[in-house]
This record gives structure tokens, sequence and C-alpha cells, in this order.
């Protein structure tokens, strides 16, 4: 065959269902402007738990967006992949019917907490009434994959498939995966990771954590950076993508949004944070490495911004080890303290942040943070404009997953 | 003791309930040779319904009847099922 550049993957469509927006332009709206939508629980069967605090998505009629036949065996955290799904298929010009091509349509989500409440209602029958109670779908509902399943047989998509299950920078590396699929030469993934953490049960499953914040305060319980740093809190939605070959997408005559440079992750323990430090400034260079990208390059960095002292004071190392004295100017923003982090879809939230603050030339704030205690550039109060070419995003598992993801402005012929 | 027949408009009912799949009972009489799957009825749906109606009426149903292809073969498998040996 030729010798073709190699393919790039771009990013042609965005679907957003979080707790500060059903679509995206309302999420970056909320972003932009740094408007916290952290709040107390509201949700049924939750109000006893010390948990108090999360970024729950209200006003989401799952009723009106998603069929019967996929509801019935589905849980909330996929009906937020669904929904979020047919945006970015809308958004990329590919949302009418029946794929042309489907066996170059692919998916892979990331997921973290799976189907807790489905899985909380079965087994509940099989306690209270018996086994013969529990419905079938209790089978594939609960389970990590299930979004990855229902998108593709929703949309008739029968390209390569996956599901990814690295902790929560699992939703970075799903976008590297997708990425690396369409180099490989599959035409179009969809990409990204929906979560539904605040139901009782998902909720006391996450109380063990040391590091979740259960300060009852919406505005005090996640200022990751600060010396008033007491952890971090959960919320649920995510965001979907469509990642495409670049050249495909100009064919097709759709914007290419951005392209996905670098992606490199590590493993450095279960809330070992201490030791995340060099874990994620090794991601870190090995994103730049991939993308052929030198740290001064790099114009707005996403952090992970966990919000426990020992975690944000190895991530303001970590960004310092990787990018040298470029890593105290470069401009950095964690957007999520103001919708709290949605485990898996926490980075693929920021990601979208990261395209959309490109597109704008805006480095969104970080709500509800003032006053940091770490030698870092961290946008606060409010949207600084900037001209943005290459955005860095970073993530962090409580399971001791680290990774770096390195998005270039769509149109730049960078490399 | 089993006294009524499940019908047709019980097993649109019980699509609906178990698999979320809208289907006329009506056009599922008209339809009771057609697959399952042409109204939208996975196995696992199936399989739901099957629960239900054991749950029911208090009854084992035979392992075939989660197999079963079109809505007559279902029906007539549960229904003499549930009337022998009632």
């Amino acid at each position: 065959m030729s010798t073709q550049r190699p393919r790039r993957a771009a990013v042609t469509g965005i679907g957003v269902i979080a707790p500060n927006g059903l679509r995206t332009d309302a999420y970056w709206k909320s972003v932009s402007e740094g408007v916290p939508v952290l709040d107390r629980i509201t949700r049924e069967g939750c109000g006893h738990l010390p948990l108090r605090v999360a970024g729950e998505v209200r006003a989401f009629d799952a009723t009106a967006l998603i069929e019967d036949r996929f509801l019935v065996q589905t849980d909330r955290f996929s009906h937020f992949a669904m929904a979020a799904a047919a945006l970015a298929l809308d958004d990329a010009g590919l949302g009418s019917g029946d794929p042309a091509e489907p066996f170059s349509v692919g998916v892979v989500t990331a997921a973290g907490s799976g189907g807790g409440e489905f899985g909380q209602r079965e087994l509940q029958k099989l306690w209270g009434q018996g086994s013969k109670f529990v419905g079938p779908y209790q089978s594939i509902a609960w389970f990590y994959a299930a979004s990855t399943g229902q998108i593709s047989i929703r949309g008739g998509f029968k390209g390569p498939c996956g599901v990814v299950a690295s902790d929560e920078a699992g939703g970075l590396d799903s976008l590297a995966h997708a990425a690396r699929a369409v180099r490989r030469g599959t035409g179009t993934m969809i990409v990204g990771a929906a979560e539904a953490p605040l139901a009782p049960y998902s909720m006391v499953c996450q109380l063990g954590y040391p590091e979740l914040s259960t300060v009852d305060d919406p505005d005090r319980a996640y200022r990751p950076f600060t010396a008033d740093a007491c952890g971090f809190v959960p919320a649920e939605g995510g965001a979907l993508l469509v990642v495409e070959d670049e050249d495909r997408a100009r064919e097709r005559g759709v914007p290419v949004r951005a392209t996905v440079a670098g992606h490199a992750a590590t493993f450095t323990g279960a809330s070992r944070w201490e030791e995340s430090r060099e874990g994620l400034a090794r991601a870190i260079r090995g994103a730049l490495d991939e993308a052929g990208c030198a740290p001064e390059e790099v114009d707005v960095v996403f952090a992970d911004a966990l919000g426990v002292p020992e975690a944000d004071r190895a991530e303001a190392l970590a960004i310092a080890d990787a990018l040298g004295a470029h890593g105290t100017r470069v401009p950095v923003t964690a957007p999520k303290t103001g919708i709290g982090r949605a485990h898996c879809a926490a980075p693929v939230l920021d990601t979208v942040a990261a395209v959309l603050a490109m597109e704008h030339g805006q480095v969104p704030p970080t709500p509800n943070v003032s006053d940091i205690c770490h030698d870092l550039d961290l946008v606060m109060s409010r949207a600084r404009p900037a001209e943005l070419r290459t955005a860095l995003v970073l993530s962090r598992g409580l399971m001791g997953s680290n990774a770096a993801l390195l998005v270039r402005r769509g149109g730049e012929s960078a490399r | 003791m089993i006294t009524t027949e499940v019908t047709f408009d019980e097993l649109a009912a019980l699509m609906k309930k178990a698999a979320g799949v809208t289907v006329d009972p009506q056009e599922l009489r008209q339809a009771a040779q057609s697959p399952f799957d042409s109204f939208g009825l996975d196995s696992l749906g199936l399989l739901g319904i099957v629960g239900e109606l054991e749950n029911r009426y208090g009854r084992s149903l035979p392992p075939d009847s989660e197999r079963c292809k079109t809505p007559q073969e279902f029906l007539d498998l549960v229904n003499t099922t549930l009337t022998a040996g009632a």
C-alpha cells in the first residue's frame, strides 16, 4: 500500500449528560462561568448516609430519551451513556438511523461503579421474595460492560467493541483505546464513560474510601489544592465522544474538533498518593513522547485534583517533574470542583472541557477554590482567555491507576 | 386449580412489563406464528416472562418454555402445562 502519514484520531462529536448540563452547550456555559452545582444529595434512600454532598444529574428524563425495551434492561449509568452517545452521534452528523457501514463503527466505554441501583433492586427481591423474583436482566444490567453493549445494540454498531476497567483513569484509557482502534483502521469509535454512583448501595460502597469527603457544606466539601482540602465528592453523569479517522472526517465534511495526540498510563497502588507523583509524571512524559510534544507546547493542564492534601502535593510535583519550569507557568484548572468526580467519567468530562476550552480560547476556572498552597498557576475565580492549541488531561484512580492524555486543537497539523 | 388459560392479552401485557416491548394484543394474535424477535423480544425477555408466569401461577414451567420461538408455540406449551394436572 501507499506510504501515507499515520492515521490520526479526530474528535468529531461530543455528548454530555452532566450535573451542570444535559447538553454540551449547557455544560460548557456552566464550566466556563465557573458555576458550582454541588449540592446536598436528594436521591431516594440516601438521606441517612454520612455522604452528604455530590453532583447529581437532575431533570434527566430517561423515558423521554430511551426506548422502553432498553430502559427495562439497563441501569441509570447506561441510560446516561446511551443518551450521551446519541448526542455525540448527532453532533458528528451520524445520528440518523442505521450506520452505512456497521462493521466500521465500534464502541468502548470505561466504568467503575456499574449498575448499582438496578443491582440493589434485584438483590432486594432476592432476599425479600426469593430467587424466582429476580429478573433475568440482572445478569447484564449491573455489569461494567452494559453500556458498551447497549450502545452498540441500539445503534447497530458491529465494529470492535470493548470495556476498559482500569479505575477512574480508565476514562482516559478508553479514549486512547479508541484512538488506537482508529489508527489501526476502524472508521469510527464511540467512546467515553458515564457513571451513576448516587444510590444507596453504590454510596455505601464508597463510604470506605478514606479520600471521600463527608463535609456537608456544598461550598466547602471539595476544595483541592487548598489548605482546607478534605477529600473529593462523587458525581453522576458522563460524556461520550465520536472519534474517527481524521481524513475520513474531512471527506465527510464535518469539523475536526480536536485530535487525540498522546496517552500513557501507569500504576502505583491504591491510596499511595506520594508514589502517584512518579506514576503521574511518567504518564505525562509518555503522553508527550507519543505526541512528539515538547513540555513547553502544553497550553493548559486539566488536573486530577483529588482534594486530598498528600495527593494534591503529589500532582503539583508531578506536573513540575514532567514539565520542568513550564509546570509552574502553564495554566492549570480543575472544573470538576464545580460538579464533583464522576469516577471514570470525570476525566472524560475533563477531556470534553479541554476540547471546548481550545475551541473557545478560554481556560475555565476551578469553582470553590481560592488560596491554593501549591506552586501551580491554578485558574480560579473566572475563565482566562488564552490561545490554546494543546491540552493535557490528568487522572488518577483510588485503586492506583494514573493516566495522561494529550489533545490538540482541531485543524492543527502539529507533528 | 387453573381455570383460565394465559391469553394473548396477558402475553402482550407481560411483554411490556418484563421486556419493555409494546405490542397490540390483536397484532400478537394475528402474527402468532412469527418469531418473538420480530416483536423485539429477546431471549432474556422471554425468560423474564416465564419467571413472571411461574410466580403468578405458583407453578414451574418446563425448560423448553423459554426456548419457544413464537407466541403460539409459547402459549400452547404454557397452557398445556398449567391445565394438565392442575
